[in-house]
């Protein structure tokens, strides 16, 4: 695959395209065009199952009338697809009418990732090689560890969009995940642990950034862990959640109530919010797509907008949302570089980055120590929540039953549940190390790469979810 | 260049550099999505989608590669067959052969001769009709009208050649309710022949929001707990892994080795029927003709579900389960349509039979909180506290935990009332179910 800085279409192409997708009034046109390849693998205990290779290609054309939006994509981007494309989106809004007038400059953009070591420079085997040392590492940690499951993927992403505002843009977006799950088994019982470290990045990633057998290791050692734990018991109590993929707690609970997608509806509980106190004194939160090789950084958002550090929540008090072109209609607020897609299938809209908690002053330690009976969420596992009532629920991977100060056993098996707009004001404790870990977000438009991340916090109570019994 | 030269360029080429045997899988698709919000189209989309997926077996090993680009059939071959090299599996993945089939009849689903201004009047009504059930109605949050269309053609060197079209119509919408107090939403889902009822839906969806005003949590404990269709189809899906042999040959699913066994009340029979009018369909994800099969009957554990890899290495014949997720992904196994047979009692009557306990509406958190291997499930829930046959009020902001295996076995009751579940990839679905106790999470 060779870089590709005059992108995937002619400016003559995509004026005319633009051009034809405003026939029937579109105040706003825009031309969104992506080649995709990655390759995938997966290896059972140290041994590849399968491998899979694909190439996705394709176009969206997207218009917008006031807060009126159409949206038409093929897996084509020929001219003649191109074209039939942006008649259908532009069907949506009405009888085609006239030809706008008036000429659209185009001033480029071009973005590229720096990367070292390009994947389509590697093969198979380099690929492979990573994995069997992730796969070794993680029967190596113990022999309770039955099974090691390694998946690996890296992409590269080719965009080029093109809108009525004049913007041509190119990104290449590389990046790389490998997923290292650990099944620890005795007799009738099976427990899982994962870890799944990503960059955007090249395949230098391996060597530089992410350290595989630590992960495999911790992977293993999480499944072993939650074999010996007992059920998680039930019930209303302070929860003390670590740093990294704890910070789903906030993107559950706070972030997708934050994206225009609820807000601009009215179907947030955040809406009318702005500079009044959402969180404790002791919450701090950001959005913040520029952090250099992070898995929810961008170099430019899906409709050509540039990435900023967005101040969500300050000292408690809520400062901003993310806002993508539609949002911004919408709501009368200037767009905040948040609109993102996970390919041509979709219409962007706003969505988090790498999102997270600020650093704070408290001890964390300290958290454990002064609690008297509750849990303590060393890593989570994935969530959900319904914006317009913020009620959230998350499950725990890895957690510990605290009592009188000291972690007495491992607990398996606990969710999470609330309501976002009471959790943040029940945050007592915000550690000082604030760390993030990568995810896949899904909503409107589609899987994207994202950051959580926080220090270490405490919740003054939550439901705790669980089937076990009393742990003395 | 056509599909057709593509195909052909594509199997001459894998013989060629030596593939044992070569297969395509391709699918193309239109579709149409709009949503209504405040009486305008708010979401609009339309597409046409088309890819290819080649799969080689060179030495008995097998590789993929899938695109978008119909330009470069050797290309696409290259990069297969480079997978296939790499694979180390031992299993043979043996391809199908040429097979005939029986006609499978397919109601037309309710927007397929409905124009697209038909189809986005349609959302519009949806939303309108939402609105006017009850003053407490403030907004839609969404109000979705969808209809798809596709084919799939698979072709092989062994001489399958099958192909299909089909198509599928749904609409959903997620009401908003407020009394001044709190505000709740709630959802309903129309498919296939319904899909154009769009009075139903909106009732059911506006129902579903009212009856959850003034809900609270209630008091930690065991529960008896009966699962409404929704919710236990949803739990269903979750758990559907565990019927697969290839789960249960990688040693990831607790029913492993237990065909013959009872795993469930008597009075559980789950079935997996390719015919049924939800979704019917002649043949697989690798061309073996479908069957209906009881999976469980009365309790026992009667198959697996097997895909041709799957049944080789157990030394059986393929169920007819194969299953490619899309075009791009490698063929796995799961069910077709999968449905707990329904029992004599209706909803009214479960109520009393569960005489103190909860109802439960709806489950939240598939994604995250449940563990398909060790069975354990811990769920976001809401529903309705019973108390003496009567509904007390309704529930909210608790969690339902337990184990879907042992849960099975707790089966007292199921009801009449079959329902289909939103669908993830495959067709779900079950009636209310009856289960002796839960652990929730509540105050």
């Amino acid at each position: 695959m060779n870089p590709t800085p005059t992108g995937l279409i002619s400016e003559l192409t995509a004026l005319a395209v633009l051009k034809e997708a405003q026939k029937s009034g579109a105040d706003y046109a825009e031309l969104f065009l992506e080649d995709n390849e990655s390759t995938r693998i997966e290896m059972i205990d140290g041994k590849v199952e399968s491998a899979n290779y694909s190439r996705i290609c394709g176009a969206g054309v997207r218009v917008l009338l006031g807060t009126q939006s159409a949206y038409a994509y093929c897996a084509d981007i020929n001219e003649q697809s191109l074209m039939d494309t942006a008649r259908a989106a532009a069907a949506a809004l009405g009888e085609a009418k006239f030809a706008p007038n008036g000429e659209i400059t185009l001033s480029r953009n071009n973005f590229t990732t720096p990367v070292k070591q390009r994947f389509d420079s590697i093969g198979n085997a380099d690929r492979i090689d990573v994995m069997r040392k992730g796969a070794r590492a993680i029967k190596a940690a113990s022999p309770e560890v039955t099974q090691a499951l390694v998946r690996y993927l890296d992409q590269v992403q080719r965009v080029t969009i093109v809108n009525t505002d004049g913007q041509f843009v190119t990104d290449e977006r590389p990046r790389t995940r490998i997923y290292l799950q650990a099944i620890a088994m005795n007799g009738t019982e099976a427990q899982t642990g994962y870890e799944g470290p990503g960059c955007i990045r090249g395949f230098e990633t391996y060597r530089e950034v992410i350290d595989v057998e630590k992960h495999a290791k911790s992977a293993a050692d999480m499944a072993v862990t939650m074999l010996h734990a007992p059920e998680c018991p039930a019930g209303n109590l302070p929860v003390v959640i670590d740093g990294g993929f704890g910070g789903v707690i906030f993107h559950e609970a706070c972030g997708h109530s934050l994206e225009a997608t609820a807000v601009g509806r009215n179907n947030s509980v955040f809406c009318g919010k702005l500079n009044t106190k959402i969180a404790a004194d002791c919450v701090n939160a950001v959005d913040d797509g520029t952090m250099p090789g992070e898995w929810g950084s961008i170099n430019v958002d899906d409709e050509g907008g540039k990435p900023q550090r967005n101040l969500l929540i300050e000292n408690g008090v809520l400062k901003g949302y993310l806002i993508d072109k539609l949002g911004s209609r919408r709501m009368g607020m200037p767009s905040t570089g948040s609109s993102r897609r996970q390919g041509y299938m979709f219409a962007p809209t706003s969505r988090m980055t790498n999102t997270f908690i600020c650093e704070g002053s408290d001890d964390e330690e300290e958290m454990i120590s002064g609690m008297t009976e509750g849990l303590f969420a060393r890593k989570m596992g994935g969530g959900s929540v319904n914006p317009p009532t913020g009620e959230f629920n998350f499950s725990v991977a890895e957690g510990y039953w605290v009592k009188n100060g000291k972690i007495v056993s491992p607990v398996r098996g606990a969710t999470l549940i609330g309501k976002g707009s009471e959790v943040l004001l029940k945050i007592d404790r915000v550690g000082k190390t604030m760390t993030m870990a990568p995810g896949m977000c899904g909503s409107l438009s589609g899987s994207v790469p994202t950051n959580v991340g926080q220090p270490r916090i405490r919740v003054s109570g939550m439901t705790i979810g669980g089937k076990g019994g009393a742990i003395e | 260049m056509t599909y057709q030269e593509f195909a052909k360029r594509a199997m001459d080429y894998a013989q060629k550099i030596g593939c044992a045997s070569s297969e395509l899988f391709y699918a193309n698709g239109e579709s149409f999505e709009v949503n209504a919000n405040a009486g305008e189209i708010d979401r609009y989309s339309v597409s046409r989608e088309a890819g290819v997926s080649v799969r080689v077996s060179i030495n008995g090993r097998e590789g993929y590669a899938y695109t978008e680009r119909i330009d470069d059939p050797e290309k696409l071959v290259d990069h297969a067959a480079d997978n296939a090299k790499c694979n180390e599996s031992t299993d043979d993945h043996p391809m199908q052969t040429k097979q005939t089939y029986q006609e499978v009849h397919r109601e037309d689903s309710a927007l397929k001769h409905l124009s697209e201004s038909e189809r986005i009047a349609l959302a519009k009504k949806l939303e309108q009709t939402c609105l006017a059930l009850d003053p407490r109605v403030k907004r839609v949050v969404y109000c979705t009208v969808g209809y798809d269309s596709g084919a799939i053609v698979m072709e092989n060197s062994l001489g399958l050649h099958a192909e299909r079209t089909s198509d599928s119509s749904y609409i959903y919408v997620m009401p908003s309710v407020e009394d001044g107090v709190e505000l709740q939403t709630g959802f309903a889902f129309f498919m296939g022949t319904e899909a154009a009822n769009v009075e139903a839906c909106a009732k059911e969806a506006v129902e579903d929001a009212l009856n959850k005003l003034g809900a609270s949590p209630v008091d930690s404990g065991c529960y008896r707990v009966l699962l409404k269709p929704y919710a236990m189809s949803d739990l269903l899906t979750a758990f559907s892994p565990m019927f697969s042999a290839d789960e249960a040959q990688k040693g990831c699913s607790l029913l492993a080795g237990k065909e013959g066994e009872t795993i469930a009340s008597e009075i559980v029979t789950i079935w997996d029927d390719p015919f049924d009018p939800v979704a019917p369909r002649a043949f697989d994800g690798e061309g073996t003709p479908c069957i209906k099969k009881a999976v469980v009957e009365h309790g026992v554990l009667k198959t697996l579900l097997h895909n041709l890899k799957t049944a080789k290495k157990a030394g059986t014949e393929s169920t007819g389960n194969a299953s490619r997720r899309s075009a791009a992904s490698a063929v796995g196994v799961s069910p077709t349509v999968f449905r707990v047979e329904p029992g004599k009692l209706g909803y009214d009557e479960l109520v009393r039979e569960l005489g103190t306990g909860l109802v439960i509406t709806e489950l939240e958190g598939l994604h995250a909180g449940v563990d398909e291997v060790s069975g354990d499930f811990s769920l976001k829930a809401a529903g309705f506290l019973v108390e003496n046959g009567a509904v007390v009020r309704p529930v909210s902001n608790i969690t339902v935990a337990g184990n879907f295996v042992s849960m099975m076995k707790d089966v007292i009751a199921v009801g009449s009332d079959l329902r289909f579940g939103m669908p993830q990839g495959g067709y779900v679905g079950s009636p209310s179910v009856l289960v002796s106790g839960l652990t929730v999470a509540g105050n």
